[in-house]
């Protein structure tokens, strides 16, 4: 469903002061991010932080969308709606029945995750055609020295050897669902993980241990 | 002014209610006027409350539609450049501002005084008969006339064609 309906402007926030160069260092730290899975990239203090979603999480989705691409709210956060509506143009989705057509996803609470199958995978001629997650956790630290998250060795391409992660706010499940989707290569599911300013980028390529 | 349509995304029938009818007619006012014009107008509002940008002025391009005879098949008639912005009071109210061209002291008080218009206390002294908006319908009107009286000027009578309506 389409959320016809105008939102609410009195709950605009500004967006990007300089909306042309914070975008494109935004789309850099993502791109740094999702080139080097395991390394936490800031992507500055460009935001004012808000109680709906992490300043990564916002920064990425008002660089990354526009009205060609459909952004799924998990739940309905007027200030960051009305932000993407004003800012952006992006058609906004929500409820289960979008979950297919949504190119973007916000997950603010991570624990109630939606079945990863329910999302778009592309297909093997068109992997592009798949969902962008962007999931903001409590908790996102390199190295496995932190508490509070699950440890996570990374394995893959654009990986040395491995890396060492701890993030918090989702369970082995959503780990090992993740796991399940591998075989439908090249097909796949993208992870951006936010917590505060830094994002932490988990493409479909990126094998993923709980230790 | 060449008969363009502004209002295309509106174009499937769905009648604007009438505050945004009457917004959207002060808003073609305001786009129209000359700084100055503008300057005086915020002269009249001397408690207007601080505001931030939602969107800072930004001038782009913007395709310009239009009808053959006002209602025929939509042609894309070429492209304009636009500077539009939008700022928030510190009451919530929204305003913005949309002018032809790259003037952005022009959009910014074009959206300062759209915010003012819709706070009844200003409304009441910009839209009086005798307040500025009335001054600037009156000047494009004089305008219009004064061009259409040339254009007139210059008519030829082709005896030999019939003249179409």
């Amino acid at each position: 469903m389409l959320m016809a309906s105008i939102p609410d402007w009195s709950q605009l926030q500004p967006g990007f002061a300089d909306p042309v160069h914070d975008a494109q260092g935004v789309f850099r730290a993502v791109l740094d991010a999702l080139a080097r899975p395991g390394r936490l990239r800031s992507v500055g203090s460009r935001l004012a932080p808000n109680e709906e979603a992490s300043i990564a999480a916002r920064a990425t989705l008002l660089a990354l969308a526009d009205a060609t691409t459909s952004v799924w709210l998990q739940f309905p956060l007027p200030e960051v709606a009305s932000a993407l509506r004003f800012h952006t143009g992006a058609p906004l989705l929500s409820g289960e029945s979008d979950l297919a057509t949504a190119q973007f996803v916000l997950l603010t609470d991570p624990a109630r995750c939606p079945a990863l199958e329910r999302f778009a995978f592309g297909t093997a001629e068109s992997p592009e055609h798949s969902a962008t997650l962007i999931v903001d956790v409590p908790m996102l630290a390199t190295d496995h020295t932190g508490t509070g998250g699950l440890h996570l060795r990374l394995r893959g391409p654009g990986i040395a050897t491995h890396a060492d992660v701890t993030v918090g706010g989702l369970d082995t499940a959503f780990w090992q669902a993740r796991a399940a989707l591998a075989p439908r290569f090249p097909a796949g599911l993208d992870l951006l993980i936010a917590s505060g300013d830094t994002v932490l980028g988990l493409p479909r390529t990126t094998h993923v241990e709980v230790c | 002014m060449p008969n363009t349509s502004s209002n295309t995304a509106r174009d499937d029938g769905d009648a604007a209610p009438p505050a945004r009818a009457a917004r959207a007619k002060w808003l073609a006012l305001l786009a129209r006027a000359t700084r100055d014009e503008l300057d005086d107008a915020i002269a009249l509002c001397p408690d207007a409350p601080d505001f931030v940008w939602l969107r800072a002025p930004q001038t782009g391009l913007v395709l310009v539609q239009g009808r053959v005879g006002g209602n025929g098949d939509r042609f894309n008639l070429g492209e304009t450049t636009v500077t539009r912005c939008t700022l928030r009071q510190q009451d919530g109210v929204v305003g913005t501002g949309y002018v032809l061209g790259r003037d952005a002291e022009r959009a910014a008080r074009v959206a300062r005084l759209d915010a003012l218009m819709q706070m009844p206390r200003h409304h009441d002294v910009l839209a009086s008969g005798t307040g500025p908006l009335a001054t600037i319908a009156g000047r494009l009107a004089a305008t219009v006339a004064q061009h259409d009286a040339d254009t007139a000027a210059s008519r030829v009578e082709f005896f030999t064609m019939v003249r179409e309506a």
